[in-house]
């Protein structure tokens, strides 16, 4: 790990002394051992602030669209689910990918449960790679949890996820967190009588659950970053891996964010599409 | 005056029998207050609670008024006056109430909504025994042992709870309990925050003066415009106005607001005087420890912790104020 680490940091020491890059987004110290936050590297002699360690579990890539026109490229240390997220806000047009200098660096998994089912914890695209591969494991259980779940009765459903909305505050962490939320503006903050408002209610909670689940629909990454900020506590995941399923069961294997270029399954037409769900 | 622990449940129905009753509970997971349901046993040790009680008297969404349009506009303010009371609140809670109390009731205006609730409330405050991590009250100025304005203070003694009334409020509570208390009682009223904060009495008015300080560039960044922060804390209070419209009536409603949302400041022609998380992330520490304690001579931050718990970029407000008291 420690030999890690001074790789990283020499390597985005030398790319902000050499002028590759403006800045470099990875992740820093907090005042406890087990959390780090992310940070934003400006200065070579900074580049020691950097740690890369078993709480490393923030989500880097977003931050690049706080700064769509940089004068430099935005260095961005990147897992393999922050990868995805490049490519999904990439192919989103929200990022372009010359903006961007990606400083890869495989994932041992962190302290975060989504970890356990991560299928791609090596970099899918980078300019450098920090270390080397680890290996990769297919995950049979990928769906299991929404498979179990599919078997309650619609009572029940609606029961479990009216009890969870129940809780929901309204922060909005689940949508400012995700690299797939990335409208200019949400509809969530579009100000109108009887629209999605701040007033918190179950209806009101379960409507903006369910249009955020939608809105990402069959461009969630799984990087369970929704999920890992619910200061409540949400399963938010569950929502968008219901959807992916039946994406997969529908039209085959699918995952997002493996390149830049696959259009998404629900944006493109063709004739020999399955319809009978319609 | 002391209460046996084991005569807790009994005491809880004595409150209950003409008031709603809140204590530290769980609903799904998450640490919160719940209204009593009049048999289960209560836990006041540990961590505090993982949301505030804040929306005791402050409620998340509150109906203010209905109204009907016709020939002429009928309005029926909806008055809600219930008992109320809060036990086993924390001191930092109880602090955050006083906080409320002189936005909603002073410097000339009375927020109506807000004073039937507080004046028709009983406090039943608890000290911390075992603060967690991320308390830092007694940095902010706070005694962990005590909350002041508390109706009635209890205190840990071991077997028993130890009960002192501080108002005529409390005073009839203990009468109301008489037949289960006895004399005595020895309170533990030792308790410490491990994390210490460099809150020093200057800094609100350093703070003022650093408005366009470099630092806010540092300590903003990794901020992702939730409304966590806000929505956990004890003393956020602002709120929104808007309506539930069915065709020509509906009800009138305010619901709490964030000044960490990208809406928030924005005005009618789209003008935003708050653009970036910059301007926002610097208003919500100025508004914590510097601004109220200009306008009320008090902290904003009642050094509960929550925010440093829950934020999901990991922003510390403990970390700013130790920055800030540096540079
Ligand atoms: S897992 Fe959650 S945060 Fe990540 S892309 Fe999917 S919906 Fe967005
Ligand atoms: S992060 Fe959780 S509490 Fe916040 S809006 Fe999303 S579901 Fe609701
Ligand atoms: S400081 Fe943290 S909790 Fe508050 S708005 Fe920013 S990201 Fe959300
Ligand atoms: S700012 Fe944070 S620590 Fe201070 S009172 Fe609010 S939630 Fe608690």
């Amino acid at each position: 790990m420690s030999s890690i680490i001074e790789e990283l940091q020499s390597t985005v020491k030398k790319l902000l002394e050499d002028g590759t890059v403006g800045y470099v987004i990875g992740w820093g110290a907090t005042r406890f051992p087990d959390r780090t936050t992310p940070v934003f590297i400006t200065r070579p002699e900074d580049a020691h602030k950097l740690v890369w360690n078993h709480y490393c579990v923030n989500g880097t890539a977003k931050y690049a669209l706080d700064d769509r026109y940089p004068e430099k490229k935005i260095g961005i240390i990147i897992r393999g689910c922050d990868s995805r997220a490049v490519n999904r806000m990439i192919q989103d047009n929200q990022l372009k990918r010359e903006n961007l200098y990606l400083i890869g660096i495989p994932c041992d998994g962190k302290e975060n449960p989504v970890c356990e089912g991560c299928q791609h914890k090596n970099p899918l695209v980078y300019d450098v790679l920090i270390g080397t591969p680890v290996e990769e494991k297919i995950n049979p259980d990928r769906f299991k949890e929404v498979a179990e779940f599919e078997k309650l009765s619609q009572d029940e459903k609606y029961e479990y996820w009216a009890k969870q909305y129940d809780k929901c505050i309204h922060c909005y962490a689940c949508r400012n967190v995700c690299p797939a939320c990335n409208c200019k503006e949400c509809y969530a903050d579009q100000y109108r009588v009887g629209w999605q408002g701040k007033q918190n209610n179950r209806n009101s909670n379960q409507v903006y659950g369910l249009t955020r689940a939608f809105h990402v629909g069959d461009r969630c990454i799984e990087c369970g970053e929704c999920e890992r900020v619910c200061p409540m506590g949400l399963p938010i995941m569950r929502q968008t891996k219901k959807m992916l399923k039946d994406i997969n069961d529908l039209f085959g294997d699918y995952e997002c964010g493996l390149n830049d270029s696959r259009p998404h399954v629900l944006g493109e037409f063709d004739l020999q599409d399955r319809d009978e769900f319609m | 005056m002391q209460l046996k622990k084991t005569d807790l449940t009994g005491a809880l129905k004595i409150l209950a029998a003409d008031a709603s009753v809140f204590v530290p509970g769980e609903i799904e997971g998450i640490k919160r207050f719940v209204l009593w349901d009049g048999e289960s046993d209560v836990d006041l040790g540990g961590a505090n609670t993982q949301l505030p009680p804040k929306d005791i008297l402050f409620p998340c969404t509150e109906k203010m008024y209905n109204y009907k349009m016709g020939d002429s506009i009928e309005i029926k303010e909806i008055v809600e006056k219930p008992r109320q009371v809060i036990f086993g609140i924390r001191p930092c809670d109880m602090r955050s109430i006083d906080c409320m109390d002189h936005v909603f009731l002073e410097k000339g205006f009375v927020d109506s909504y807000y004073s039937r609730k507080r004046e028709n409330v009983t406090l039943i405050a608890m000290g911390c025994t075992t603060p967690e991590r991320t308390c830092f009250c007694d940095s902010m100025g706070l005694d962990p042992n005590n909350a002041p304005n508390a109706d009635v203070m209890m205190n840990d003694g071991g077997d028993t709870l130890v009960l002192e009334a501080y108002t005529e409020k409390g005073k009839a509570v203990l009468e109301a309990l008489n037949g289960l208390l006895s004399e005595g009682g020895q309170a533990k009223k030792d308790t410490a925050c491990t994390l210490k904060v460099n809150m020093t009495p200057e800094l609100p008015e350093k703070l003022a003066g650093m408005f366009d300080h470099p630092i806010w560039d540092e300590v903003t960044r990794a901020c992702i415009g939730c409304a966590t922060c806000t929505y956990v804390c004890p003393t956020c209070y602002c709120f929104d106005i808007d309506s539930d419209n069915h065709g020509a009536e509906g009800t009138k409603f305010r619901c709490w607001d964030s000044c960490m949302f990208s809406d928030y400041t924005r005005m009618a022609g789209g003008h935003d005087p708050r653009p970036t998380k910059k301007e926002r992330v610097r208003n919500r520490y100025m508004h914590k420890l510097s601004y109220f304690h200009e306008r009320y001579g008090q902290h904003l931050c009642v050094g509960c912790g929550r925010c440093v718990e829950k934020c999901p970029a990991h922003m510390d407000i403990t970390m700013f104020i130790d920055k800030a008291a540096e540079v």
